[in-house]
């Protein structure tokens, strides 16, 4: 007897506090599958990202997700220093990324294993670069591209991503 | 459509209705540029503070209580060098008749109102305008530069390809290439450019492993880039600093590759004269040797670099006179150098010019030798300034000197006039914004 008056008191509890309680669900996507460094919210759409980047903090996004790596700091000293040097900030971010893509450190799909799963490797590339996932259209898009464009190369979509205009803002 | 994409078609196509009736018979949309002495204007703010006494008055060692005078700038002007007590190894000018010859000195030019400050010195010469602004890292000033003035009132316009600030160091110069003025602004800047960065160590660190994309290549990177720019509102238009055209930007990247692939290879042409070790550079010297770099691979119209090793002065006196000696002879190889350029020789005017002086009074500081440091804290005598203006003798008055002590000629403020006349756009910059006039007495 003394059990059930223990359950009953339990549901009588839930009833009161749970039958008041306003039912919020929030979900929060990680993209810590793609990186494994720091997780890190997406980005329902890019509509949110409303801020442009500084030429240091693009250094130090660009940086991290060409290497999975955070920047050291005296790197990002020496890198910003270089941004600095020429007044064209745009035209030396592309030489940054250039050379980025370059170095041998980076870590960047295999020309295979982005054509062995495009669906994938889109998905990843729009994770990785504007902390959101695509739209079926830009999915799309860039699964036809690779599909049919055999000269495409991994190397040549992360150049696009990491230039374009959506990458400049957060 | 997109309603951004709309609001810009509808404004373009209202700015052509009104462009339209203004098409003048020539065909030209606005009216022409006036008339040019030469196509090129090459400025040298030869910075860091120069007192008179050791340059124009050639008194070398005589504030420091010695007899030995002499001048120290051999390819500028016109005198004999020191013959005794020498503190610095002379080098033989590269040029076989000073540039003084070649030219007209202003040879007490004032820095007028303002704090003596390099930051001050530097924009009061590049923007026209005095400044009491003190040291203001990274903000662009509040009067349009000569860069701006120049791209924006040259008829057809200009790209910023065509114009070009570099500079010795970093610290508050690369603001100097636009300014905050709402009628001007970044969309009529220069290409600014610190070398020893760029094209020095970190440059060489970082920057040598670039990828190759095939033109190919770069046509789809291209077209992808803007499949994601249609499917994003919002541009980089606010990003900071100035933009070239995609083609410019090209140019440029190749230049910046080539320059340093040569820069690695040791192929970058110093100026030194023959038998000089490298390490007799300077920071100026670099400066000067990568500014050949951009006006030889780009015929630039307008580029101002500045030297600044001088400041050492501050406390160090030997080596402000070796640093003086020094920058003097890249200025004149600089000069040699476009003498002998195709497209450069005979059409384009050189303008040397401080950003300030120094004190009269030392300071405390003795160097090595137990020679006094002098400050630049706005006293008289760090007003005291000259410009040298050099070109084709039909254009500039050759071997004249303008102005003495007791009767100084000119303002620092006078160089902007100074140009605009130079590249024919003086008379469309809107009155009020420049308070100083024309160096006439230069032009023949």
């Amino acid at each position: 007897m003394k059990i059930f008056a223990t359950f009953r008191l339990m549901f009588l509890s839930s009833i009161i506090f749970l039958g008041c309680k306003k039912d919020i669900t929030q979900q929060t996507v990680y993209d810590n599958v793609i990186y494994e460094v720091n997780p890190v919210e997406v980005y329902a759409s890019n509509a949110e990202k409303t801020k442009q980047k500084s030429s240091q903090q693009f250094i130090s996004i660009l940086y991290s997700n060409l290497t999975n790596k955070t920047i050291p700091g005296d790197e990002l000293s020496k890198l910003s220093e270089l941004s600095l040097s020429f007044g064209d900030k745009e035209l030396m971010n592309q030489v940054l990324l250039e050379n980025f893509l370059g170095n041998p450190g980076i870590i960047i799909p295999t020309n295979d294993e982005m054509r062995s799963n495009p669906d994938a490797f889109v998905n990843e590339t729009y994770l990785k670069f504007f902390l959101r996932y695509p739209t079926e259209y830009e999915k799309y898009y860039f699964k036809d591209m690779i599909i049919k464009d055999p000269d495409i190369t991994s190397e040549m979509v992360y150049a696009a991503f990491a230039q374009s205009n959506e990458y400049l803002f957060y | 459509m997109k309603r951004r994409t709309f609001i810009r078609k509808a404004g373009l196509a209202t700015a052509g209705m009104f462009a339209v009736p203004y098409l003048l018979p020539s065909g030209r949309l606005f009216a022409g540029t006036g008339d040019r002495l030469v196509n090129h204007v090459v400025v040298v703010l030869f910075a860091g503070g120069v007192r008179h006494q050791e340059s124009v008055d050639q008194s070398y060692l005589a504030a420091q209580g010695f007899p030995t005078t002499g001048n120290l700038l051999q390819n500028m002007l016109a005198g004999n060098a020191p013959t005794n007590n020498l503190i610095y190894t002379p080098w033989q000018p590269i040029l076989s008749t000073p540039l003084a010859k070649h030219g007209t000195l202003f040879k007490e030019l004032r820095y007028a109102t303002g704090p003596t400050g390099h930051f001050n010195g530097h924009t009061a010469a590049i923007t026209g305008n005095y400044t009491d602004v003190s040291l203001d890292l990274n903000v662009n000033p509040d009067y349009p530069t000569v860069f701006e003035y120049y791209r924006k009132h040259t008829d057809p316009a200009r790209s910023a390809i065509n114009s070009w600030w570099m500079s010795e160091g970093l610290g508050p110069y690369p603001a100097l290439n636009y300014s905050r003025n709402g009628m001007y602004g970044p969309m009529y800047g220069a290409n600014y450019l610190r070398p020893a960065t760029t094209f020095g160590g970190y440059g060489l660190e970082y920057l040598s492993e670039a990828i190759t994309f095939q033109p190919d290549d770069v046509t789809k990177i291209s077209s992808m880039k803007n499949f994601l720019d249609k499917n994003f509102d919002k541009t980089a238009a606010d990003y900071p600093g100035i933009l070239n055209t995609s083609e410019d930007r090209e140019k440029i990247k190749s230049f910046i590759y080539e320059t340093l692939n040569k820069t690695s290879m040791g192929q970058i042409e110093w100026p030194l004269p023959p038998g000089i070790s490298t390490a007799e550079l300077t920071g100026d010297l670099v400066n000067m040797a990568y500014a050949w770099q951009v006006l030889d691979t780009f015929s630039p119209e307008l580029l101002v670099i500045n030297s600044f090793d001088l400041d050492t002065c501050h406390f160090n006196f030997t080596n402000y006179l070796s640093y003086m000696h020094k920058a003097d002879y890249g200025v004149g190889w600089l000069w040699s150098k476009i003498q002998q350029h195709p497209v450069l020789a005979n059409d384009t005017i050189l303008i040397c010019m401080p950003d300030h002086g120094r004190n009269e009074l030392p300071n405390s500081v003795y160097d090595a030798n137990g020679l006094r440091a002098f400050d630049h804290t706005s006293d008289e005598n760090s007003r005291r300034l000259f410009a040298l203006i050099v070109g084709p003798a039909d254009k500039v008055k050759q071997n004249e000197i303008v102005g003495d002590a007791f009767n100084p000629v000119g303002e620092t403020v006078d160089l902007v006039p100074t140009v605009a006349h130079i590249l024919g756009f003086h008379e469309y910059i809107p009155g009020g914004f420049l308070p100083g006039r024309i160096l006439e007495e230069a032009f023949v």
